[in-house]
């Protein structure tokens, strides 16, 4: 019914306007979990008068002053201070599209649908569009996390697993590893229970280089094991309470922290801890989502984007505990394991659970 | 000769009737402009077996041609939209027709069973050239029947007389 409504509407004068009508059940595949790096860096709009164009190409960026340096000393009463040219760094933030798929269909077809299927993808895509978010996310903090352990490693890409921690010796400045992964005796991706000095040594990471901790990143299955603390890090009361109702304080030792669903972009085992924004990165909306939709003749196009840029400026605010032994260093790779590790491809995101498709529902029953 | 420019590939017809589509680098350095060897519009690409981008020839060597079908790149040197992204895709105009200015061609060489290039109407595939003091994959004349080489388009009109870009259509029927 919304199908031929939808249909209809296309077809009136006005009728390239977003349907607001929902109706209809169906069979959800997955759980569909809104963009975290939104809570990590809470977006800005910018406009164009916000950026700057480039003499190369029709880009845009904006730039981004970073604090200059400065110093007070102790002095004599004679003495005078040192100079400072003041220079303050700047950085730049490109912008680029994060979009749909362009999704087609015949008007005819869409009437074989009791699902308002339209809608239904026209929701999905803005929860698509920041799964790709995230992703970009992901890899760009794992990227500046790589930069500083190569730099803290004297400048070689230094395999970081437990053979390299219990012989050669490997730097943990950006990236450490789990208490229960440093005695894993084997280099592997099995992802061991979070504990709590993990989550200590992390705040340490940051805490100890004039920063502050201020968001930890989890999955719900690392989240999960959390939930197995015992008395001894909980406390007689909390254990209580999580063994009745769950966690569920937004802190956690202290700080608050991101869940997500989202296991094929962030991988299990991977924590991240980052500063407040203001001393971390930006992340830039130039373009909101937009939604355009046409019909021509009797095929419906429709298609979401928006223009986004993000930027990790200060790669020191941002560190990684790894709870399994094996390298996830991408250079390395030394355990050739880095898939487990890694967000996955753009094309391999949101996997389908069901398989319906294929036959596979039980009682397998058919008309014919 | 020609001369490499910030702009390079041009095209004169309706872009909506071509796929342009964005395919992630291969070799993500080659996005960035400082780079040596960063790829420029109007190069010529193709589809690896990981579905991701990689120049049509080998540019280390001048005279080697391409063996498979390619794309031309249709982003110009160091853009910022490509370089922000994580995966570092390029577009290419993937699938339909067009006609475009490009200066990314040597008419003059003979590559393979190839032929310099001469006339409107003439076939062209892909190489291996130099243009100043770099290499990269660009146009050159197609030898014909003889000349075992994909065709990628032909030429509607001549550099001498084009202000000194090769103008060229690739049509399905080619």
């Amino acid at each position: 019914m919304l199908n031929e409504l939808f249909t209809q509407k296309l077809s009136s004068a006005d009728g390239k306007e977003k349907l607001a009508e929902y109706g209809g059940s169906y069979i959800r595949d997955r759980l569909r979990e809104v963009s975290f790096v939104r809570k990590i860096i809470p977006p800005e709009q910018v406009t164009r008068a916000d950026c700057q164009r480039s003499v190369n190409h029709d880009t845009l960026v904006k730039i981004v002053d970073v604090e200059p340096k400065s110093r007070a000393m102790a002095m004599s009463f004679r003495g005078q201070p040192t100079a400072r040219f003041i220079r303050g760094p700047r950085a730049e933030i490109a912008f680029f599209t994060i979009s749909s798929e362009m999704f087609q269909k015949t008007e005819q077809e869409l009437l074989a649908y009791e699902m308002p299927i339209t809608k239904i993808i026209e929701e999905n895509s803005v929860k698509d569009i920041q799964e790709i978010e995230d992703r970009e996310f992901i890899i760009h903090v794992e990227a500046a996390i790589q930069a500083l352990q190569k730099e803290a490693n004297g400048g070689i890409a230094t395999a970081l697993n437990w053979s390299q921690l219990t012989g050669a010796g490997v730097v943990e400045f950006s990236a450490l590893k789990g208490e229960l992964a440093r005695s894993a005796g084997a280099d592997d991706a099995t992802v061991r229970p979070l504990q709590r000095p993990d989550v200590v040594n992390l705040f340490k990471s940051l805490d100890g280089k004039r920063l502050r901790c201020e968001r930890l990143l989890f999955t719900e299955v690392d989240w999960d094991d959390i939930l197995q603390w015992t008395v001894e890090d909980f406390g007689d009361r909390i254990q209580s309470e999580t063994t009745v109702d769950g966690y569920k304080y937004n802190t956690l030792l202290g700080r608050p922290y991101v869940r997500t669903i989202k296991t094929d972009i962030l991988r299990p085992g991977n924590v991240y801890a980052f500063t407040k924004p203001e001393f971390f990165g930006k992340f830039f909306v130039l373009n909101n989502t937009k939604f355009y939709i046409d019909k021509i003749a009797n095929t419906i196009t429709f298609q979401s984007w928006e223009d986004i840029g993000m930027s990790i400026i200060n790669v020191a605010a941002c560190k990684k505990l790894e709870l399994y032994s094996g390298d996830a260093n991408p250079t390395t790779d030394a355990n050739a394991l880095l898939t487990n590790f890694v967000p996955s491809d753009e094309d391999q995101l949101g996997a389908v659970n069901n398989r319906v498709d294929q036959g596979l529902k039980f009682p397998q029953i058919s008309q014919f | 000769m020609s001369t490499v420019t910030q702009f390079n590939f041009e095209p004169l017809s309706d872009i909506m009737v071509t796929q342009r589509r964005d395919f992630a680098l291969a070799d993500k350095d080659l996005c960035d402009p400082q780079n040596a060897v960063a790829l420029v519009d109007g190069e010529y690409t193709v589809i690896n077996d990981s579905y991701k981008l990689v120049r049509a020839t080998n540019i280390a060597a001048v005279g080697n041609a391409a063996t498979q079908h390619s794309y031309p790149l249709f982003a110009e040197r160091g853009r910022t939209d490509i370089r922000a992204m994580a995966d570092k895709k390029m577009p290419i105009i993937f699938m339909g027709d067009f006609e475009a200015d490009t200066r990314i061609f040597n008419a003059a060489v003979v590559v393979g069973s190839g032929a310099a290039i001469t006339f409107a109407g003439q076939p062209l595939k892909v190489a291996t050239i130099t243009i100043g003091s770099r290499n990269y994959s660009g146009l050159v004349g197609h030898g014909g029947a003889a000349d075992a080489s994909p065709i990628v388009g032909r030429v509607t009109r001549l550099p001498a007389v084009n202000g000194g870009k090769l103008r060229y259509v690739k049509a399905s029927h080619i």
